[in-house]
């Protein structure tokens, strides 16, 4: 088994490395605007990156990167990410040009690409019925509660973190979400982002409600290692930020921008 | 001695009555022939006299006794005045020969396990399947399969035993055993009801004859009567549509 | 580790037992049940009978599985059934119809002939039932209810979704954790199992061969 996958590991090296190799561009703005073309590798969620009723994409990164693009004097190509954790190895193949699509950035980040100055925050927040959440206004207050979460999300480690283990890990947020409206679990763990989407007075799950963060992460645009790019980008998201679109697009998608 | 006694029998499916009226007797130890053209109503009423039909009207009296009553448990001692031989013969399939005999004695209770074994063995040797005890129907030839039917229901000692159409489902070369097994019964006086389409055998061994159509008795007598001078035009017709064969 | 993992992935399948088990137990009489219900000669009784069944198959249990567990909290606000007991329940239902499918056909193929002769005899419906037809059912009906079993193994790693701790789910667990083998390892559980039940069922064909009909 780990020698096939290492067989095949090795293969695909090869095959990024003569994909690499071909052309050599000092700068990556330079090399974009030859292509004429920035491609984005997301996947698709709300309020991210997703379709709208006419197949186009849209959601606050999406529209971002449009913006950003447009001042680069790029267009911008989407790319459904279909594994995840291959994102680093599709960058350095330049598959795609920057992984922008709500990334926390983390240390794993850090390393291996070059990072944006955070523009949004989000938190793992508490999710209750609202009538109750009211009893908890801190972590210690958690530890009798019956949990649901989405296996391996940031809220599965939120609660690790806490040392609460007594929980039901499920495939994903919205499933966790379902957990807590029928009653099977008392609460559940998830993105800020979601939780403000998803609850309250309109929503889906109006007698939910958000409570406390339990923890909270920082979203950044993913270059590739020494990339120009990222100081360039850098000064647009001041830009965009001065001139307020940032602002509005934060608003429409209830985000909250970094400081 | 008069053993059976059908009074003004009927039965209708829905709108069609397949019975109409019936009424005849028989006397212990004679056999009655019914013959006729399918759909006359021969195989219905030896089906309601078994009680796997029940009449619309009309009595049924053995040995001057009339059977009534209406439960479960009263027509299952009904029926025990009776037996029945079927066309295909419906033997137990997971039993064998000598356990498909001894089933239904044991289940009633008639006799020690010795007893009724013993006699199933009497009765096989009877028609001639001693050798055939312990095989499982599908090992039998149909002739075979149709003689353990006749055992099975002998083992109960009805007072009548009816046989419907016994030898139809038969190769004609198969008949022969059966009809021989018919006729030695009729040598030990036991009284017997054939529904068949074997018109030689009946002009044979028949003590009565009976031919249906339409749900009716259209003509009943002895052999000669009803093969040699039938009354009826029906009957003459269809005695002699079967003698072209 | 291979070691270790085996356990832990053996601790999960064992929730597949219980369940496997205990569905069998309640499905199988409760397919009789149901049987009775959609060849009654009362006919709404029929007719609901053969709806609900209707419905059963041809939804998927996926979905009965979330409806059972998750309805009663979202529609009318009762506390949970519990996800093991929800399981059991979906189970027990979705299987009974099957059966009760299986147990009809059965029923039904055995010739009229065979319950007449019966009759003939003297027979009570009770005799003719256990000491006639029973065997010939139970033959009949054996190959596609251990097709039908066979499935149930299988599908008893659907109680996942609704975070019972069985063998898929301590597998996912483990990719999570970046060791995607155990996932596929589980797959060897349930071939083991169904192995061993196609085993018992090819036994009991046997026994059952010396007769036909």
């Amino acid at each position: 088994m780990k020698k096939a996958f290492a067989l095949v590991l090795a293969g695909m090296m090869m095959c990024a490395c003569l994909a690499g190799c071909g052309e050599k561009f000092d700068s990556d703005k330079a090399y974009l605007q030859q292509q004429g073309v920035m491609k984005v590798g997301i996947t698709e969620y709300e309020p991210m990156d997703y379709k709208n009723e006419n197949g186009q994409w849209t959601g606050f990164d999406a529209e971002f990167a449009r913006l950003v693009g447009e001042k680069l004097g790029v267009e911008v190509e989407f790319m459904i990410l279909s594994d995840w954790s291959q994102k680093f190895y599709e960058l350095e193949t330049k598959n795609i040009d920057a992984i922008w699509n709500g990334m926390s950035i983390t240390e794993e980040v850090r390393l291996n690409t070059s990072c944006t100055d955070p523009y949004v925050i989000n938190a793992q927040v508490l999710v209750m019925k609202k009538d109750q959440i009211g009893n908890y206004p801190d972590t210690d207050s958690l530890k009798d509660l019956r949990f649901a979460v989405e296996s391996g999300s940031a809220g599965e480690a939120a609660l690790m973190e806490l040392g609460i283990t007594d929980y039901i890990a499920l495939q994903d947020q919205a499933g966790a979400m379902m957990e807590v409206a029928a009653g099977t679990s008392d609460a559940c763990v998830i993105d800020l982002t979601m939780a403000n989407a998803m609850t309250g007075e309109g929503s889906n799950y109006a007698d939910l409600a958000s409570g406390i963060a339990l923890s909270s992460e920082e979203y950044g645009i993913g270059f590739r290692k020494d990339s120009d790019l990222t100081e360039e980008v850098n000064k647009i998201i001041d830009e965009l930020l001065a001139d307020g679109s940032l602002a509005k697009l934060a608003e429409k998608y209830s985000l909250t921008l970094a400081e | 001695m008069q053993v059976l006694q059908v009074n003004n029998l009927s039965k209708s499916y829905g709108k069609t009555q397949v019975l109409k009226d019936v009424s005849f007797s028989l006397e212990a130890g004679q056999v009655l022939a019914i013959i006729g053209s399918s759909g006359g109503g021969k195989s219905t009423l030896l089906r309601c006299l078994n009680f796997l039909e029940t009449p619309n009207a009309g009595e049924i009296l053995v040995n001057g006794k009339p059977l009534t009553g209406g439960t479960e448990e009263q027509i299952r001692q009904n029926r025990l005045h009776f037996g029945l031989v079927f066309q295909n013969f419906n033997l137990f399939p997971q039993y064998t020969v000598l356990q498909n005999i001894t089933l239904a004695p044991a289940l009633l209770k008639q006799g020690s396990a010795e007893q009724i074994q013993q006699k199933a063995q009497n009765l096989l040797s009877q028609v001639g399947l001693s050798h055939k005890a312990d095989a499982y129907p599908y090992q039998l030839s149909g002739g075979q399969q149709q003689r353990v039917a006749i055992a099975r229901a002998l083992a109960l000692n009805p007072e009548i035993l009816c046989f419907d159409e016994p030898t139809s489902a038969l190769d004609p070369e198969l008949t022969g055993e059966v009809l021989r097994v018919i006729q030695n019964l009729k040598n030990e006086k036991n009284t017997m009801i054939v529904v068949t389409h074997e018109m030689e055998f009946a002009k044979q061994v028949a003590d009565v004859v009976m031919y249906m159509a339409d749900g009716l008795i259209e003509e009943m007598g002895t052999p000669e009567q009803v093969f040699e001078h039938p009354q009826s035009e029906k009957t003459r017709a269809f005695i002699q549509g079967a003698q072209k064969f | 580790m291979f070691m270790q993992i085996s356990w832990e992935l053996l601790i999960g399948f064992w929730e597949n037992l219980k369940i496997f088990i205990l569905t069998l137990a309640f499905a199988l009489p409760l397919g009789l049940v149901v049987c009775a219900g959609s060849m009654s000669g009362f006919s709404p009784l029929r007719w609901v009978t053969r709806g609900f069944v209707w419905v059963i198959r041809g939804t998927p249990l996926m979905l009965q599985l979330l409806i059972i567990f998750y309805g009663p909290g979202l529609l009318f606000r009762l506390p949970s059934l519990g996800r093991f007991s929800a399981v059991i329940l979906a189970f027990a239902i979705n299987y009974a119809c099957y059966f009760s499918e299986i147990y009809r056909g059965g029923i039904e193929s055995i010739p009229k002939g065979q319950f007449e002769a019966g009759q003939v005899l003297g027979m009570t419906k009770q005799q003719i039932f256990f000491k006639v037809e029973l065997l010939q059912l139970v033959k009949r009906i054996l190959a596609p209810m251990s097709n039908e079993i066979i499935t149930l193994v299988k599908d008893t790693s659907l109680a996942h979704i609704i975070g019972v701790y069985e063998v898929i789910y301590v597998g996912q667990a483990f990719t999570k954790k970046g060791l995607i083998w155990p996932l596929f390892y589980t797959g060897a559980f349930y071939l083991v199992f169904s192995g061993l039940l196609t085993l018992l069922f090819g036994y009991f064909e046997k026994k059952l061969s010396y007769f036909r009909g």
